[in-house]
Formats: structure tokens, C-alpha cells, sequence
């Protein structure tokens, strides 16, 4: 079990509010990723969540526990940091019975869990070594080793993969999403990469400022951004707004639509523009064209090869069925 | 010439004057502690120039090893050092993690903390010897007599007058006797040096990692099990470091030695130099081959056991 629920919960560091009151429920089994640009509170509400700061005020709640009071190692969460924070004077066997060694737990039993979480994680032939003499991703697997082993009702993860290089952050985000499926078990994980939200959540929940922005299934963020600040963050590349005359038009203070639902043409469309930097991706071409009015520049993305050079002229057709509308508050209309 | 010679051409004048700084004095210590050589004897005016011609062999180190207080001297050499590291250590440990916690006036706190280590050592020894440690005028004199005063007023009272008037008097300790001469340079030394330790174990818990912390917060360790499985390993090195420093500058202790009780019931090496230094120059050369030599040993069986116990 592990349900999570934050009740109206307040955090201050001195006078400046980070997190004005905010509610959220994580259902069990749900894996739900923080996401949001730097400095807007997803640590600080996974920390809050875990224990180690406390709240100003409101509740937090798991299993319908209140669990405001209680000490972080009693709340039966698991949290892989950033930074791994193995600790660097014991092997990696270690490492992983530490909280079984605090928990008082017998040897054969830890033992039997060590073997157990290091075949899961490959790191059978790892154990009898310090973290010093690991590789990134090995470290990371061992600080998840470690949360493993306690059976918690929830993993935390706080942007585990952000140290790592591009190749293994795409191994290990499938390998904790794997590990999701088979165990069941809740995860909160906090990134600031969207990529890793939209292919690992269940719900996602965008923060900005401390205050959530919209929580929902990343389809429904993709199709659906509730305001302007979602559909700019969610979507890669991201999401052309474009005000003034065209967005007037279609009756809304702003238009936003995404460079996957342009089409770009060299002879005849809606708009014309000319074309500034072209990255082509080989899969796919990026284009981003200069003198749409309203949207400087606007991107565009072409399926396959699309050879044009710099300042050609283009012309975009946008699928008008796929466009999003947001009024003067930058909420959505439907 | 070679790409490699000319660095090594650069190098040799530095490497020759180091070589000359430790050679020079070791040598002639070596060569004074094979001769005869004194500074006054009216009998043999020859001993009183260093010459080959007063050629001892060994003798010297035989009179040494023969001397009384030779054992003795070796002894009390460890038994001091020892003490010595192992107070500062725990104590520098215990005050470290004590105020490395935020707390006000902790800027005033640290910089009072570290003042001892800046009073020289004669100065420290008068001070400990006749203000603090001193049986009459001391305060520990004060202290005993106080004490001794409240319990004669106690054995007055009514109900526990009786109980009271069971306990002995309490004799201040005199530490210029004998017995108790080494443990005075203890106390003092101790208390002159525990900043030193403070100040680096202190840096080194500045840059303890807090993410380890709370992982271990969250893996269910307590404060005791967060100093004993984090904070000590983290301390490991600097510990080391502290005692290897400690251990070279206690070996030599000589003011607080001769301030306390002129080395009556206290002497180590260097005091023992010091004494045959007043004629026998001979002799006081082979007490500082011995000298090195324990040195040495201390440090090897010091990185050994520091290496084993703190760095797994
Ligand atoms: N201990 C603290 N004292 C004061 N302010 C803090 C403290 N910890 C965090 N903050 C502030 O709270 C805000 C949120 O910080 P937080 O670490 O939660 O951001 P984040 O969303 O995790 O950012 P990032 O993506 O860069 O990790 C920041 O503005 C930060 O300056
Ligand atoms: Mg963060």
C-alpha cells in the first residue's frame, strides 16, 4: 500500500513561501513525476513528503495515516537522491544492508535480500567493492539497491538520472520504469526533463512557483494543457504561441500550436515565413522560420529529410483542428 | 642534452641544499655518538675536541642503554604521547561535532575554542603549574578546600550529619611530585592542543556530504549510528593526520617537562638529552640516534593502526 496525500500543505523557509497550499493525492501503485523548471519546489515537496523538512502547515497523509509528525524512517518511504548519497567507506553490499542493519534484521535475511536486489540490478559482482569504484550508473543502481531493500510503500526519487550520461539515463529510465510495472509499488519521481516524464508517468504533475499547474496522464497534458505555461512546458521541441491578429482570428488572446501539426511547404500555404536554422535529425527536420507574425521564430517539425537552407522561404499550413486557444489569463478555451 | 636532463639539472640545487639541510645535522650526530666527547674533563683534555682519534664504538649507546633512567625515559616518552593523542582526539571529536552545529555566538565560541593553541608552551606550563594545578594557591587547591569546607559544614546538619561525617577529607593532588609530574604535562598539553584537533576535524565536518545524512536519516540510523557509520569514517583521515602531527610534536615535549618538577619522575628522550647535554656530548648524540629510531617506530605502527582501524 502507499496512497500519498498532501492536505493543504504550506512550506517557508523564513519569510519567503515556497510552496503556497497545495493538495494532491497519489493513488497506490501510481507512478507520478514532479516535474517543472528549476527552483520551483519539486525537491522541496519530495523532501516535505519524506520528512526531511518539515511543513509550515497542512498535513501530509499516507495510507489515510497522518503522517505529519512522524520521523522520516518511520514513514516506510525510500528516496534515491541525486547524488546517490552512498556512503563512501562501506562496499556496496554494505551499502544495501544498511537499513536492514538498522532495522535490526537478522544476517541470513539481509543476506538473502542483498543477493536478491543485486541479481535484480546486476550488481552481483559489484558487491565486495566501495562506491568510489563504480561507474554512474552502477552507483545509481546500488542507491536504488538500497531503497529496495527496505520494502517501502513508495520510492522517491529525486532527478536520479540527472548525473548520468545520455545513452545509460535512457537504460535506466527504462529500467525503473520495469521495475515500476513488476513491483506495483508508488513512485514519486521529480525531473526537469520532459522526456522522462511523458514515457515514465502515470500523472504528471507541473509545477511552477510551488503551485501545480495541472496534474494529469501525459497524453492528457500533450492534448490538453490547461494554460499557457503547460503547453509551453510539456511537448519537445516546444509548442508556438502566437498572438495578435492571427490569434484574433480564431477568437482566443493567444494560439498555440505545436510544431509536429504544421505543414511546411516550399510552394503554397497559410502563412509565409523565411527559413533561419534548419537541424536536421535525419528521423525527422526542425525548421525554424522567421516573419510569421506574432511568433518569432516559430518551429516547425518535418517527418524525414525536408532539404531547405538557410533563408529560403516556406509556407506553414496549421492543422486548425489541433489547435490550442488560450484567453487573455492564458487559460484554456475550449 | 636530453629533454630529461635539463629538469633534473634545474632540480639539483634544491635537491641538494634539502639534502644538506638533514644530512649535515644527522651526520654529525652520528659521528658525535661514536666518539668520546665531552665538554669539560680536566683528567682528559683530549675528549673536550670531537676527534676519530676518540674513536668509542658502541660504547656510547652502551652507557646510554645502561643508564637508569634510559627505560624509564622511553616509557614515559609513550606513555605522554599516548595520553596526549588519545584525549585530544576525543575531546577534539566530541567539541567539533559539538559545535559544528549553528548556534549563536558561535563565531565567538570557535575563536575562544582555538586561543590555547596560541599560548607558547612555557607559558602554558607556569600557568597550569602554579595557577591551576598548584595543591595551595592553585585552583584545584581552591576547589579541594571548598569542598572540604562543605562537607564540614554538612556533618552539622541534623539527619545527614551522620552520613557525611563518614567521608574523608579530600588531599589536594600535588603534581610536582613524582608520581604525578607526567600526568600534569598531560592535562596541560591536552588542553593546548585539543584546538589543534578541533580545527581540523571541524573543516572536515564542514564538508561532510548532508544527502549521505539524510539517506542514512530515511535507512532508519539514529545520531548515534549516523556519527558512528558516517561522521567517524568521514573523520578517518583527518584523525590520522592529527595524531601523526601530534605524535612528532609530543616526542620532543621538553618546556612543560622541565617547568613542572625538572624532570623528577618525568623525563622522556629529549629531556634525557638535555641532561647528558650538559657534558657528554657523546652520549646525548647516541640518546638522539635512539631517539629517531623510536620516532620512526611510532610513526609505522601509528599509519598501520590508523590505516587498519578508521580508513575500512
Ligand atoms: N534550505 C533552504 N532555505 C531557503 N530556501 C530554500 C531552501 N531549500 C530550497 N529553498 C528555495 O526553495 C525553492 C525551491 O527549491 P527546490 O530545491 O525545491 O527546487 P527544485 O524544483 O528542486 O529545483 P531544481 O530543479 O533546480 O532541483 C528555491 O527557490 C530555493 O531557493
Ligand atoms: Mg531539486
Amino acid at each position: 500500500m502507499g496512497q500519498i496525500v498532501l492536505d493543504k500543505v504550506t512550506k517557508s523557509f523564513g519569510e519567503t513561501q515556497v510552496i503556497p497550499p497545495l493538495d494532491l493525492k497519489i493513488e497506490d501503485g501510481e507512478f507520478a513525476v514532479f516535474v517543472g523548471p528549476s527552483g520551483c519546489g519539486k525537491s522541496t515537496l519530495l523532501r516535505l513528503i519524506a520528512g526531511l523538512e518539515d511543513t509550515t502547515s497542512g498535513k501530509v497523509l499516507i495510507d489515510d495515516e497522518d503522517v505529519t509528525q512522524v520521523s522520516p524512517s518511520k514513514r516506510g518511504l525510500s528516496m534515491v537522491f541525486q547524488t546517490y548519497a552512498l556512503y563512501p567507506h562501506m562496499t556496496v553490499r554494505k551499502n544495501i544492508a544498511f537499513p536492514m542493519r538498522m532495522a535490526g534484521m537478522s544476517e541470513q535475511e539481509q543476506e538473502a535480500k542483498i543477493k536478491a536486489a543485486a541479481e535484480s540490478l546486476n550488481l552481483t559482482d559489484y558487491l565486495d567493492r566501495k562506491p568510489g569504484q563504480l561507474s554512474g550508473g552502477q552507483r545509481q543502481r546500488v542507491a536504488i539497491g538500497r531503497a529496495i531493500v527496505r520494502d517501502p510503500s513508495a520510492f522517491l526519487f529525486d532527478e536520479p538520472l540527472s548525473n548520468l550520461d545520455a545513452a545509460l539515463r535512457v537504460g535506466m529510465r527504462l529500467e525503473i520504469t520495469e521495475m515500476h510495472k513488476r513491483m506495483q509499488t508508488t513512485m514519486i519521481y521529480v525531473t526537469h526533463d520532459q522526456v522522462e516524464a511523458m514515457t515514465m508517468a502515470d500523472k504528471i504533475v507541473v509545477l511552477q512557483a510551488g503551485v501545480i499547474e495541472q496534474v494529469g496522464s501525459p497524453l492528457d497534458l500533450y492534448h490538453r494543457p490547461q494554460n499557457k505555461f503547460v503547453a509551453g512546458f510539456i511537448g519537445s521541441p516546444k509548442m508556438n504561441l502566437i498572438e495578435g491578429v492571427e490569434a484574433e482570428k480564431q477568437g482566443a488572446h493567444t494560439i498555440g500550436i505545436r510544431p509536429e501539426h504544421v505543414e511546411i511547404s516550399t510552394t503554397e500555404g497559410l502563412w509565409q515565413g523565411t527559413v533561419g536554422v534548419a537541424e536536421h535529425l535525419g528521423s525527422d527536420t526542425f525548421v525554424h522560420i522567421h516573419g510569421v507574425p506574432g511568433c518569432d521564430p516559430m518551429t516547425v517539425r518535418a517527418a524525414g529529410e525536408f532539404s531547405v537552407s538557410h533563408g529560403d522561404t516556406v509556407y506553414l499550413t496549421p492543422n486548425l483542428a489541433l489547435l490550442h486557444k488560450f484567453d487573455d489569463k492564458g487559460l484554456r478555451i475550449e | 642534452m636530453s629533454n630529461r636532463s635539463l629538469p633534473r639539472l634545474l632540480q639539483t640545487p634544491a635537491v641538494i641544499l634539502l639534502l644538506i639541510w638533514m644530512l649535515v645535522p644527522l651526520s654529525l650526530t652520528l659521528y658525535f655518538s661514536f666518539i668520546r666527547y665531552v665538554l669539560n674533563n680536566l683528567r682528559r683534555p683530549e675528549w673536550t675536541t670531537p676527534s676519530f682519534s676518540n674513536w668509542r664504538g658502541f660504547g656510547n649507546y652502551e652507557f646510554v642503554l645502561n643508564s637508569k633512567d634510559f627505560l624509564f625515559a622511553i616509557q614515559n616518552s609513550l606513555l605522554i604521547v599516548g595520553s596526549i593523542l588519545f584525549c585530544t582526539v576525543i575531546f577534539g571529536v566530541l567539541i567539533a561535532v559539538l559545535i559544528n552545529k549553528s548556534f549563536p555566538g558561535q563565531g565567538i565560541v570557535r575563536v575562544l575554542l582555538i586561543s590555547p593553541f596560541f599560548v607558547m608552551p612555557a607559558v602554558n606550563a607556569v600557568l597550569w603549574i602554579n595557577m591551576i594545578l598548584d595543591p595551595v594557591l592553585g585552583l584545584q587547591g581552591l576547589a579541594v578546600n571548598g569542598i572540604n569546607d562543605m562537607i564540614a559544614g554538612l556533618r552539622s546538619t541534623p539527619v545527614l550529619g551522620a552520613f557525611f561525617s563518614l567521608w574523608p577529607e579530600f588531599e589536594p593532588i600535588s603534581f610536582r611530585a613524582t608520581q604525578t609530574s607526567a600526568y600534569a604535562v598531560i592535562i596541560m598539553v591536552t588542553w593546548q592542543w585539543t584546538p589543534f584537533a578541533v580545527l581540523i576535524f571541524m573543516t572536515s565536518l564542514q564538508s561532510e556530504d548532508q544527502q549521505q545524512k539524510e539517506a542514512a536519516i530515511l535507512d532508519g540510523a539514529g545520531a548515534w549510528s549516523q556519527f558512528r557509520f558516517l561522521t567517524l569514517p568521514h573523520l578517518g583521515r583527518p584523525i590520522a593526520i592529527v595524531v601523526m602531527i601530534q605524535a612528532i610534536f609530543h616526542l620532543s615535549l621538553y618546556a612543560e617537562i622541565e617547568i613542572v618538577s625538572r624532570g623528577n619522575g618525568n623525563k622522556n628522550l629529549p629531556y634525557l638529552i638535555g641532561e647528558f647535554a650538559n657534558n657528554n656530548i657523546g652520549a646525548a648524540s647516541a640518546t638522539g640516534i635512539f631517539a629517531v629510531i623510536l620516532a620512526n617506530i611510532v610513526a609505522i605502527f601509528l599509519l598501520r593502526m590508523i590505516g587498519k582501524t578508521l580508513m575500512e
